[in-house]
């Protein structure tokens, strides 16, 4: 043990001492019988190697003077090594057991280190839009979103997706189950999953043009399948099994119901329930439905990925902004509508929340052509959502000082943050003015938030139908090359009622079917003017 | 000659044991210290970290040269050092500057004992 120490001790001397004196050292050392000499001998060489770093740095790139050459003997081959120290095989133990520790306290340091350089926090902040759509890229919402603070930023890339398809009074319920010929990334996305099922050459040709004649952005998802065509086989349908209920039980806002979820998954695996599944799709949607049942939210699905999501070719991050842009700019960031009624009541129809960096100038265009009337109705019927500070933004124009909207906690970073309108706009007028807002069924996400907290506030009337009920923001999560799964992670609570709309969609305050909400809201607003 | 290496004057004593230590015979490091121990009888022990601190000061100043081990010697880890004609001279000019002081020291130790008495 001393001699251990010793050893170490002179390995730790400059080289050039080392190599000239340290054989010579130790075997002093080892002369000496007695242990109080020996560990005499241990505060002698601390000693000197204290004297050899601090006070001898002339000698220490010293290298050794030859010694005497042994004499080689006949027949025998010498070698000659620069230095004589090797490690002993044994040493190889404590070396492997310390760059593992070293490698998992690293691994520790980047997972729990407060610089999270690599963190997007973007994608984790989606309002959820329809399922059917894509998933696309996330990264450049980062951009899209810009500088913001805590501010949920936002499901720039859902509701970049949803603007590409015309607004139409599609629902996210029905679009969930078949097709509709009105969305060319949907339908680009049936057509390659009827492509992989029949699985052969020629039927993936014959859909090639279709496709790519659908979208031009689309054009990757055939080439794909055919790369992807492989069976599935019991190993990965463990692996997603396993990865849907890891990926749960750590982003799912709810995790009692995560926990029931993965017990019924693993019930069906153990009674064998998917050995005869070989086709992805049909896995992926048997599992959705599954969890459908177990945890009763649609909203959680396994998505099969080999067919979904090459629909363009990742582009360049300023390429993704200039795209997204350039959606916005062709159709005027979706607000369709901004006009002044009879009666001089402000009508707005946007069918979306788009990012504010990118549509807040036309968002206060709008605002402000609307700031001379006597009350204002929001549209939303067709509102698929977006960006929460969009919801913010907008929202600021109904109140006279910044008002506490909504608290976000993402369950999967533990991060919790909250949604306040802005600062009040100089010159608006339409503080005190009465407000309204149309829903229907298919008005999602973002939309439903607006509407929500403005009515807690008890700042509009909603008119209309009651909402499609998707109270969580959620974002995707890779299971493997194949598979992902969309996750509702970020609870979203209204300080005034403590909950949210979640599954149960926003209730109207004056209940109308969708299409005569416009008129109805307009009789209530002319009497509510006439009473002043 | 004299003058140059008066400036290394006086020597420490670990430099001075070491050399006198090798005045007689080519030594190990271990002879080395065992020899200091025998000259100073027990007095002054030279632990390995100040030997082999000092001796590859002497080697760079050329004052003691390295020979290498020899293959008789049980363990082949040991070197042998011997003084140079230089270490010889620096050892000699310290034991006159020594000589110097013990007579100067007697002297006027002589000197002062009278007048204690």
């Amino acid at each position: 043990m001393l001699r251990h120490l010793y050893r170490c001790a002179l390995r730790l001397h400059p080289p050039g001492f080392r190599k000239r004196f340290g054989a010579e050292m130790l075997s002093i050392f080892d002369q000496s019988k007695e242990k109080r000499a020996s560990l005499r001998l241990l505060l002698d060489v601390a000693m000197s190697l204290s004297r050899q770093w601090l006070l001898r740095s002339e000698f220490w790139g010293e290298t050794p003077a030859a010694p005497a050459p042994q004499p080689a003997l006949d027949g025998v081959p010498s070698f000659c090594t620069i230095d004589s120290f090797h490690p002993s095989p044994a040493a190889f133990v404590p070396g492997l057991v310390l760059s593992l520790a070293i490698f998992s306290l690293t691994g520790i340091a980047i997972k729990h280190s407060w610089i999270h350089v690599l963190r997007i926090r973007i994608p984790e902040a989606q309002l959820e839009t329809p399922q059917w759509i894509p998933e696309t890229t996330a990264a450049p919402q980062v951009g899209l979103s810009g500088s913001g603070q805590e501010s949920p930023a936002l499901a720039s890339s859902e509701s970049t997706a949803a603007l590409v398809s015309p607004p139409t009074a599609e629902t996210p319920k029905e679009s969930q189950s078949a097709s509709n010929p009105q969305n060319p990334q949907r339908r680009a996305q049936s057509l390659s999953n009827s492509a992989k099922q029949s699985a052969t050459a020629i039927a993936e040709s014959k859909t090639q043009p279709e496709t790519t004649a659908v979208s031009s952005t689309v054009s990757g998802s055939p080439a794909a399948v055919s790369a992807h065509n492989w069976k599935l086989d019991a190993a990965e349908q463990q692996l997603v099994i396993d990865g849907a209920i890891q990926n749960l039980q750590k982003y799912y806002v709810d995790p009692s119901a995560a926990q029931r979820i993965a017990a019924v998954l693993l019930a069906h695996k153990e009674h064998s329930d998917y050995s005869a599944i070989t086709d992805r799709q049909v896995f992926a949607n048997l599992l959705t439905r599954q969890i459908d049942a177990a945890g009763r939210d649609k909203y959680i699905v396994v998505v099969n990925t080999t067919s979904a999501v090459p629909d363009r070719p990742a582009l360049p991050f300023s390429q993704e902004v200039a795209r997204y842009r350039k959606q916005m700019a062709e159709s005027n960031c979706t607000f369709e509508k901004v006009q002044i009624l009879p009666h001089n009541i402000g009508y707005l129809k946007f069918n979306s929340f788009p990012d504010v960096s990118v549509c807040g100038e036309v968002a206060a265009a709008a605002m402000k052509k609307l700031n001379g009337t006597d009350a204002i109705i929001f549209d939303l019927r067709d509102n698929l959502g977006g960006n929460a500070r969009m919801v913010a933004f907008l929202a600021t124009y109904l109140f006279d000082q910044p008002t506490h909207l909504n608290d976000f906690y993402n369950r999967g970073d533990n991060n919790r943050f909250e949604s306040w309108t802005l600062a009040p706009v100089p010159g608006n007028r339409l503080t005190d003015k009465p407000a309204f807002v149309l829903t229907s069924a298919s008005t999602f996400s973002a939309a439903e938030a607006f509407a929500y907290d403005l009515k807690m506030l008890k700042r509009v009337t909603l008119v209309g139908e009651t909402t499609s009920g998707r109270g969580h923001m959620g974002a995707p999560h890779s299971i493997d090359d194949h598979f992902m799964i969309r996750i509702p992670g970020i609870l979203v609570t209204n300080p005034i009622s403590k909950t949210n709309w979640e599954g149960k969609g926003v209730e109207p305050d004056v209940k109308v079917n969708a299409v005569d909400a416009l008129a109805t809201a307009e009789k209530l607003a002319l009497s509510s003017l006439q009473k002043k | 000659m004299n003058e140059d290496l008066d400036r290394f004057l006086p020597l420490s004593p670990a430099t001075l044991h070491i050399l006198l230590s090798l005045a007689g015979e080519d030594l190990h490091g271990y002879g080395i210290m065992q020899e200091v121990a025998r000259q100073s009888e027990g007095k002054y022990k030279l632990g390995p970290g100040t030997l082999y601190d000092n001796l590859q000061k002497l080697i760079q100043r050329d004052w003691v040269k390295e020979l290498g081990n020899r293959p008789s010697d049980d363990d082949p880890r040991r070197r042998y050092y011997r003084l140079t004609s230089v270490g010889r001279g620096v050892l000699s000019a310290e034991t006159a500057r020594l000589a110097a002081v013990v007579r100067e020291a007697r002297s006027r130790l002589q000197i002062a004992k009278p007048r204690r008495a």
